[in-house]
């Protein structure tokens, strides 16, 4: 048996991905379960799916805590987070980014492959959701399953759903990613450091649970602290006002659903640590001072 | 009152939420919440709202807070609001609650709140079907949209029913004041919230709340598709005091439905037939309201 896991945002179709994997590998004659894993995440926020594979019937039902394969649907991840974690020893990470695997710098050197699923999609699909692109890469990367099999669960998976065109074009885009995936061996050395939990005990606790503002150990806890909470890693595409033309009207900073947006001198600026990059502001501008455009991340 | 006049340092609904990228739900909280005031008390049932807006111990909310049940919003607000009275202390009491726990789960503890007159703000931002569990129809869904309880396909062609007038039925309770609104007109969004909060009594104040993720649209497309609802006459802006319509906003230009379903992903297994049979009920909804044929 092996076992997968992937890492995603919520609305970028990891769940989807751990789906169409499961069904190629089924389609090879394989027995083959895929589920994602349900919090009260909302698009944008990270989540985990996970696949699992065997010549024999699966029994075991548990969230997959040390996979063979991991795969990262969204590189702002690998920074907030050990994606590495239960990964077996001779384990691989195949990761959608622009870098080499040489480049990726991760806790320990693993075998890496990268492939550059974000373009391969905004290029076929003209859309940034890259769960089909990266199964292309996981074919080419681990052997486990031929492309061909990856393009049939494709089509007959999103097909269903999206229509046949669509289904086509999506197995085309993992195509296109098996051509370009680069294999290799990450970096390590990447320090993580856990983010602290606040589990007061039950004298600590106030009657009802209810909190003002307490600053604990873990951080701000109660009213307004989500403050601490940094949403900019959600984004893929960034807002970039041309202060030249801004005519201070303000709109932007009615609109944006963050309330990221301030005013400073009569233009407006944008906090980059909250903003989720939705274009609201963009396509609201009365002098569309607000150019939405492709986040590069260093 | 404009945009202008919103106080830019004061913030009681704080980023760091986490609503999905383009959600209409936290620019109507945030801004409302501005109007509002530090002296308000916020309560909400489940929804987006509860689960973004927080998970214990974190919040974005920077005023007293209390969450309760799915379907008692209506007594909740009621409850508090008796409470702070019999302190002496005068709070803005207001309920966010979202079409599921409105115009189904939350009626009857929201009739009885309206019926008894209590003095609380109850404010619906409808996006149209159960968004946190899923995009599940609702009353509030308006014909034809595929959720994932109305799916479209060989079986049935999306949700069979047309949307509940809700608002109306909120009319009917002849309460001291109703309103209807968009964020896509900010000046009648802020005059109606101000008035609102200046008003005693029980306040009903419904905000049609564009859902990229359950609408199947850009979320950039937020506001433009709050300003269609209207200007299509889906939604319909107005006020009304004690029963009586006092104020009603027509779009200057009436556009056809299918401008406004197009784009969105919910209605995009619409046939000829069906746009036919949404327009027709967005005509006789006007036709109702303006007392005059589109
Ligand atoms: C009595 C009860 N039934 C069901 C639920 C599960 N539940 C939580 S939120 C929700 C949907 C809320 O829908 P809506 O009121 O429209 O708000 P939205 O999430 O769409 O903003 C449901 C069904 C619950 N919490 N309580
Ligand atoms: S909407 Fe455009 S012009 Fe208005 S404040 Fe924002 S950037 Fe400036
Ligand atoms: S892109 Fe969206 S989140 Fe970012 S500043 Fe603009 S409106 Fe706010
Ligand atoms: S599902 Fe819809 S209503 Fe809920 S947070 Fe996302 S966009 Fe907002
Ligand atoms: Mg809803």
């Amino acid at each position: 048996m092996y076992e997968i896991r992937f890492h995603g945002r919520g609305g970028q179709g990891g769940r989807m991905a751990a789906e169409a994997y499961a069904l190629a590998a089924f389609l090879e004659g394989n027995y083959a379960v895929s589920f994602p894993f349900f919090g009260a995440e909302r698009r944008g926020a990270p989540v985990r799916a996970f696949t699992r594979v065997d010549k024999e019937k699966i029994r075991i039902k548990t969230q997959v805590y040390e996979p063979d394969y991991v795969v990262v649907l969204d590189e702002t991840l690998i920074e907030t987070e050990d994606v590495l974690e239960g990964l077996k020893e001779n384990g691989m990470v195949i990761i959608n980014t622009t870098k080499k695997p040489e480049e990726v710098r991760l806790s320990r050197p693993v075998r890496c492959a990268t492939v550059d699923a974000t373009s391969i999609a905004l290029d076929v699909l003209g859309r940034a959701i890259t769960n089909t692109a990266i199964l292309g890469a996981i074919a080419r990367a681990t052997g486990e399953v031929g492309i061909e099999s990856v393009e049939k669960a494709i089509i007959e998976k999103f097909g269903a759903r999206l229509g046949e065109a669509a289904g086509k074009k999506n197995a085309e885009a993992a195509r296109i990613a098996y051509e370009k995936t680069l294999i290799g061996t990450s970096q390590g050395g990447k320090a993580f450091v856990p983010k602290k939990r606040w589990l007061p005990d039950v004298n600590e606790l106030p009657v009802g649970g209810a909190i003002g503002t307490l600053q604990t150990d873990a951080g701000l806890v109660g009213i307004g602290s989500f403050i601490e909470n940094k949403t900019g890693d959600w984004r893929t595409f960034m807002p970039e006002i041309d202060k030249e033309k801004c005519i201070g009207c303000k709109i932007c900073w009615f609109y944006c659903p963050e309330g990221c947006i301030s005013m400073v001198d009569g233009k407006a600026i944008v906090d980059y640590d909250y903003c989720k990059g939705c274009g609201i502001c963009a396509n609201e501008c009365p002098v569309k001072a607000i150019e939405m455009k492709r986040e590069v991340r260093i | 009152m404009n945009i202008k006049d919103l106080p830019e340092d004061e913030n009681y609904f704080t980023p760091g939420h986490t609503a999905c990228a383009g959600c209409a739900a936290p620019i109507i909280v945030r801004n409302m919440m501005k109007i509002f005031g530090k002296d308000t008390i916020v309560y909400t049932p489940a929804n987006c709202l509860l689960v973004f807006g927080g998970t214990y111990p974190y919040l974005s909310w920077k005023v007293p807070y209390l969450h309760e049940a799915f379907e008692n919003t209506g007594s909740c607000i009621a409850g508090v609001s008796r409470a702070y009275k019999k302190k002496g202390k005068k709070v803005t009491v207001v309920g966010f609650a979202g079409d599921g726990g409105t115009y189904d789960i939350g009626i009857q503890a929201l009739s009885g709140a309206a019926e008894r007159n209590e003095d609380a703000i109850y404010v619906c931002y409808d996006n149209e079907a159960y968004m946190n569990t899923g995009i599940q129809r609702s009353g509030s869904t308006p014909y034809g949209a595929s959720t994932t309880t109305t799916p479209a396909g060989k079986k049935i062609p999306g949700k069979l029913e047309h949307k509940k007038d809700m608002a109306e039925i909120m009319r009917a309770h002849q309460i001291p004041y109703v309103a209807t609104m968009s964020i896509a007109h900010p000046k009648d969004f802020l005059e109606k919230t101000k008035k609102a909060k200046e008003t005693e009594g029980f306040r009903y104040l419904h905000v049609l709340s564009p859902c990229p993720t359950g609408w199947r649209a850009d979320p950039a497309k937020t506001v433009e598709l709050a300003r269609k609802a209207v200007d299509c006459g889906m939604w319909t802006l107005y006020e009304a005091e004690y029963g009586e319509i006092t104020n009603i906003y027509k779009p200057k230009k009436k556009i056809p439905v299918e401008e406004y379903i197009r784009g969105q992903g919910r209605f995009r297994h619409f046939t000829p037939e069906m746009v036919e049979e949404l327009q027709r009920w967005v005509d006789e909804k006007w036709e109702r309201l303006y007392g005059e044929k589109p």
